[in-house]
Order: C-alpha cells, then sequence, then structure tokens
C-alpha cells in the first residue's frame, strides 16, 4: 500500500517510513506542504500521515483540499501541538484517526491495520493465534467453541499484541495503548504485569499459552508462526 | 437573596414599622384632638347661653322659677344643660369628665363647669356632651385609617416591587449573561441599553474583562501550543529511532536492555511534559465541559481498572456507593483521569495488604455529594498534605513524578470541586472530594 508522511521534521519522517517500509508499505516523504499539495493530487495513496504544524501550510486546510482530490485516502494525523480543538477540526474534515506526537510506531502499525481492514476490507476479521481465535468486532475471544471470559482491557492488550505480532512491546507502549496520555504520570510498569499475568491465567485454563513471551529487558511479544 | 427581593422585603418592613407606630399613637392623638374640640364646643355654647342669658335674663331660662335649678337632656341624652343657682360664691370655669346617671344608665359626659354672678346672685352653668358620640367616632376614624392603611402597605408594596423589578432588569440580564457563559470566548458582548448608567458601566466593564481574559487565554494557548510542539518533536524523533532500533530485533540482549532503558527514560521525559501540559491545558479551560453522565458508572469504571492492581497487592478495594449524582457539564475523560490518579495514589501508596482496605464511599452529607477515597497507608505529616496538590511535590515513591495529583487537583477546580486531603502519620490518607450544589 501506499503511504505519503506530510512531516517537516526529516528525522522523525524518516523514521516512519524505515518502519513502514518494513512492514511493506510503499513509503513517500514530503517535508512540505506544498510539495505534498503537488504530490496529492498526481498520485494515489491509501494512507497519508499529516503533520498539522507545517512551517508553510495550515495542516487543516491541507486536508480539506487533499479530501477533495484524493478521496480513497485514509488520513491520519500527527501532531505535536496537541491542542484539544485540533483533534476535533481533524476528525469532523474526514480525518480517520489522530495521534498526538510522540506516538509510538507500534501505535501507528495497529491504527493503520485497523482502518486498512474497516475501510478496505482487506483481511479477514478473525485473528487466529494458538488454538484461539479473536474478532476485533464483536470483541470476544474463542476457544475452539468456547468463549473465553476476559475482561476489557486483558481482550485490549491481547487485540494490540496480536495486530503487532512477533515484535516485542514495551511495557509503555502498552501502557500508552491501553491509557493513552490523559493520566498523566500515574505510569505504573506493574499495571501491565498484572494485566498481562491475569490474561495468561485466563487462557491458560483453555489452552497452551507459550506464545505469549516475555521479553527479557523490554516487555511482552505474541510470538505466532 | 436577590437585590429586588431585599429591595421589596426592606420597603415592606419601614411601611408595617410606620405603620404599627401610627396605630399605637393614633388613639391617643384622636382623644386629645376630639377632647380639644369638643372643650371648643362647650366654650362656643357657653357663650351661647351666656348672650342669651344677657339678653332675656336668668328668669328667662330658668322659668322664673329662681330658686330652682333648670335641667335639660335632648331626647338621646347626648347634650344636657343645667342652669342653678350656686351654694357658694366662689367662681369656677373648669372642664372634667365625670359620670352621670340618666335614667338607668351611666353615661361619660365631658362637662364645662361655669358660674357667674348676675345681679348679686351665683350661679352655676353646666353644659355636658356625651362621650359616647366621641368615642364612636373615635372609632369610625380608626376603622377608615385602618383601611386606608392597609390599602397604602399593598398598594405601595406592589408599586415598590415593580419599580425595583424593573430597575434590577439589566442586572438580570447581566446575571443571564455570566450565568450562560461557559468560557471567556463565549461570553455574549450584546450591549446592555439601560438608563440606569451604573449598570451600563458595569456591563460594559464585564464585556472588556471578558474580552482581556479571552485574549490572555489565546496568548497562552499558542504559548503552549508553541512549546508542546517544540519540546515534543524531538522526543518524538528520538521515540521513533529508539523503538524501530528494538523492533529491528539485530541488538543482542544487553543493547535491547540498554535502548529498553532509554525508552523508558524518555516516556518519562515524555510524561512530565505531557502532564504539565494536561494542567495548563486545563487550567486554560481547553477542555470542553459538555457531557453528562451518572458518575457512579464511571467510578464503577476506575474501580474495574484499578482493582486487578490492588488484588495482585493482596489489598481490599471497597466500594461503597451510597447514592448517586449525574454530572452535567461535565468532561468525561477528564473526570476519569481526576479519579483514576485518586485511586491508583491511595493504592499504590497503601503499605501493608493486612493494615486495611482502600475505600471509595459516595455519600450525601448536608445535600452535598461527596466522595471519599482513604486507605490505610503510611500516612503523611499535615506539612506534606498542604504540599500535596503542587506539582513535583510526591510522597516517596519510586515511579511517577508527583504531578498526578496536581493534575487532580487542576481537574477539581475546572469542574468546581472541592477537594481535600486529610492524613496522619501511621493511620493513612483519605481525600475527599466535594461537588458543588446541583444546578
Amino acid at each position: 500500500m501506499n503511504v505519503l508522511i506530510v512531516e517537516d521534521e526529516k528525522s522523525l519522517a524518516q523514521e516512519i517510513a524505515d518502519f513502514l517500509t518494513k512492514e511493506h508499505y510503499l513509503v513517500e516523504i514530503s517535508s512540505t506542504g506544498m510539495d505534498a499539495s503537488e504530490k496529492i493530487a498526481v498520485n494515489l495513496y491509501d494512507f497519508i500521515l499529516l503533520d498539522l504544524g507545517l512551517p508553510d501550510y495550515n495542516g487543516l486546510d491541507l486536508l480539506r483540499e487533499a479530501k477533495n482530490s484524493n478521496h480513497e485516502a485514509a488520513f491520519i494525523i500527527i501532531t505535536a501541538r496537541g491542542e484539544v480543538d485540533d483533534r476535533v477540526k481533524g476528525l469532523d474534515l474526514g480525518a480517520d484517526d489522530y495521534l498526538a506526537k510522540p506516538f509510538s510506531l507500534v501505535e501507528l502499525n495497529a491504527r493503520m491495520t485497523a482502518i486498512a481492514r474497516r475501510k478496505f476490507g482487506l483481511k479477514t476479521n478473525h485473528i487466529n493465534f494458538g488454538a484461539f481465535t479473536l474478532d476485533p468486532l464483536s470483541r470476544k475471544v474463542t476457544c475452539g467453541e468456547l468463549e473465553v471470559d476476559i475482561t476489557r482491557k486483558q481482550f485490549d492488550l491481547l487485540h494490540y499484541l496480536l495486530l503487532n505480532k512477533n515484535r516485542a512491546l514495551t511495557r509503555m507502549q502498552l501502557y500508552e495503548h491501553i491509557w493513552g496520555n490523559l493520566l498523566g504520570d500515574e505510569y505504573d510498569s506493574n499495571f501491565i504485569d498484572v494485566h498481562i499475568k491475569n490474561l495468561r491465567k485466563k487462557l491458560a485454563e483453555y489452552a497452551p499459552v507459550d506464545w505469549l513471551e516475555t521479553v527479557r529487558g523490554v516487555g511482552y511479544r505474541a510470538n505466532i508462526n | 437573596m436577590k437585590l429586588r427581593y431585599k429591595l421589596a422585603w426592606y420597603n415592606l418592613l419601614t411601611k408595617l414599622l410606620f405603620v404599627l407606630v401610627f396605630l399605637l399613637v393614633m388613639p391617643f392623638l384622636l382623644e386629645r384632638v376630639n377632647l380639644i374640640q369638643t372643650d371648643n364646643e362647650l366654650i362656643g355654647k357657653r357663650e351661647q347661653v351666656m348672650s342669651l342669658i344677657g339678653e332675656f335674663g336668668v328668669e328667662g331660662l330658668m322659668d322664673g322659677s329662681l330658686n330652682q335649678a333648670f335641667g335639660s337632656y335632648n331626647i338621646l341624652k347626648q347634650e344636657y344643660i343645667s342652669l342653678e343657682p350656686a351654694l357658694s360664691d366662689s367662681l369656677w370655669n373648669y372642664i372634667e369628665v365625670t359620670q352621670r346617671m340618666v335614667g338607668d344608665e351611666i353615661i361619660d359626659y365631658r362637662v364645662l363647669n361655669y358660674s357667674f354672678m348676675v345681679d348679686g346672685e351665683t350661679y352655676l352653668l353646666e353644659i355636658g356632651t356625651s362621650l359616647d358620640r366621641i368615642y364612636q367616632t373615635e372609632r369610625n376614624i380608626r376603622t377608615i385609617t385602618l383601611i386606608l392603611l392597609a390599602l397604602f402597605v399593598i398598594i405601595s408594596f406592589a408599586a415598590d416591587t415593580t419599580l425595583a423589578r424593573i430597575l434590577t432588569l439589566p442586572l438580570d440580564f447581566i446575571t443571564r449573561k455570566l450565568k450562560e457563559t461557559r468560557s471567556p470566548a463565549l461570553y455574549d458582548k450584546t450591549p446592555l441599553s439601560s438608563s440606569t448608567t451604573d449598570f451600563v458601566y458595569l456591563d460594559q466593564t464585564l464585556t472588556e474583562l471578558m474580552q482581556k481574559i479571552d485574549e490572555l487565554f489565546t496568548r497562552e494557548r499558542e504559548i503552549t501550543a508553541n512549546i508542546s510542539h517544540e519540546l515534543l518533536t524531538p522526543v518524538s524523533v528520538l521515540q521513533s529511532r529508539l523503538e524501530n532500533l528494538i523492533s529491528n530485533g539485530d541488538l543482542n540482549e544487553q543493547d535491547a536492555e540498554k535502548v529498553s532503558e532509554s525508552l523508558r527514560t524518555l516516556h518519562r521525559l515524555k510524561g512530565i511534559i505531557n502532564s504539565l501540559l494536561l494542567i495548563a491545558r486545563v487550567e486554560n479551560h481547553q477542555f470542553l465541559k459538555n457531557e453528562s453522565f451518572p458518575l457512579n458508572a464511571l467510578i464503577r469504571e476506575v474501580y474495574e481498572e484499578i482493582e486487578p492492581i490492588a488484588r495482585d497487592k493482596g489489598l481490599e478495594l471497597n466500594l461503597r456507593l451510597d447514592c448517586d449524582r449525574h454530572l452535567t457539564n461535565a468532561n468525561r475523560s477528564l473526570m476519569f483521569t481526576l479519579l483514576f490518579n485518586i485511586l491508583n495514589n491511595a493504592v499504590k501508596f497503601s503499605g501493608n495488604p493486612a493494615a486495611g482496605p482502600v475505600e471509595i464511599h459516595c455519600f450525601r452529607e448536608e445535600e452535598t455529594f461527596k466522595v471519599r477515597i482513604s486507605d490505610h497507608g503510611p500516612g503523611i505529616t499535615e506539612g506534606q498534605a498542604d504540599e500535596l496538590f503542587q506539582r513535583f511535590k510526591k510522597r516517596s515513591s519510586p515511579e511517577g513524578h508527583g504531578l498526578g495529583l496536581a493534575i487532580a487537583k487542576s481537574i477539581a477546580d475546572f469542574h468546581d470541586i472541592s477537594i481535600r486531603v486529610n492524613s496522619k502519620p501511621g493511620q493513612g490518607t483519605t481525600f475527599l472530594l466535594e461537588f458543588s450544589a446541583e444546578a
């Protein structure tokens, strides 16, 4: 899939591009609004990652303009201005999602995957892992015919690990995905450990959970072949 | 109490007081006036009688029988006159109130006694007027006065109230504008049209003040956004780079751990920046307060978030929802953060699970809705408690940087919730949230 990254901070754009390239996306970078505007007019993209704080362009104007010429693209706003209004305005103008900088690359990946599923119907909704199946729509986890009774937080954690399968996720990445940054400093690595522990215990009642690995010094990984 | 009600009450009370004084004094005044009037009449009658005597002589009046007394009542016994030879030579001229037996009833009379000499003989003239008539007049006057006074009080009260209402209409206008204002930017700038210059001045001043605050807010908002951008962009670059390093998977375990450690440090920096920005934005009223929801449901959500952590520590977490409060004009995610931070704090600082549970208790006291979150942790001194909500003042903790409660405080202020902490070393800490009166 084609991705355009509109971001004036070149090193950040490069890191995102490196990451997405590894995820098999075709990536282009624009560091100015003018350049982005031209690219959007000429090319078709599946995803446009849009920084609102461009030096030469109001990001929201660019979004409005791009929406008119490139209907199919999914827009994800990435901004460090973090104004409360920006989110609302961006989503009102038809952006598909909004990420406040600094965001985690795995969070971006999860959001893009979710949008791709919703918008382009690329994959089946069900995710199979080990002896289990996860259905993101009904928010249910099943093992064979049996439904596994897990809490909302446990489901979110599991879903996130599966969206980023075979990749080690740090506790902060997991924490941020679940609780966002509205809680301020109340980050507690213990939170994730407790939830993972309980999740393992629940799932182990049905089938082995050795695919849910602890990565020493880093965090957790869903290792699925 | 509203100004116009105060004015109305004041008017009514002063008028009633005036009426009361008047009613107390009136009988005395009436009596005095009536007596003087009666006395003048009696004196006038005496002059008439004396002039008759001058014309016709005493005999003319006394039917010629000089030695007999002459007396006459009018039919209804309201007045009488008597003339008789006096037994003594002293001269009298006075007016008194006496009781006379007429027929079989006793009647109060105002009587003028006057003695005079004609042809060497002394005569005593008495002219009396029944006081019954005077009393009757007094009663009539009193009734009429009472009715008039009552009418006066009612009409003037109605007039005063109406006038006060009309006069304070501009004040209502201003109050309504203030009440409707959710943020200075949304302040209704329609100027007030009124002939009362004080109110016009007040309105103008308020509008200017709101504009000034709005400008300050806007400027601060821009500054916050710029600081946010300048600080968070480099953090963003670093975070992405470190994450890429880890997820590339070509690091050995030692290096991966180091990078992971750097990410944690970076995360802390990010947490501090985001917390400070969150406080700034809350204080700057950048969040909307347009949601309405029952508080119990939200508390249950927070409880469910933290309960697993507490259980993992072996700590009991009690939920007592005695009553509910439906919040309006609130921000749900901020309220969640507020409750989460306080409850998390209580759980985090509960040392020994055997000391006692952490409790969340919703209750109503003197019409005020309150939420109490108490723990049996080590507690803190009063001095520390005062500083608890200040930025970067924290209870000794390996994690966090002491902004969680500062955030809670700013959110509480934003929602007009008073937040207090009570703590005793060795006994535990209690947070008390008091919600403002229901709108």
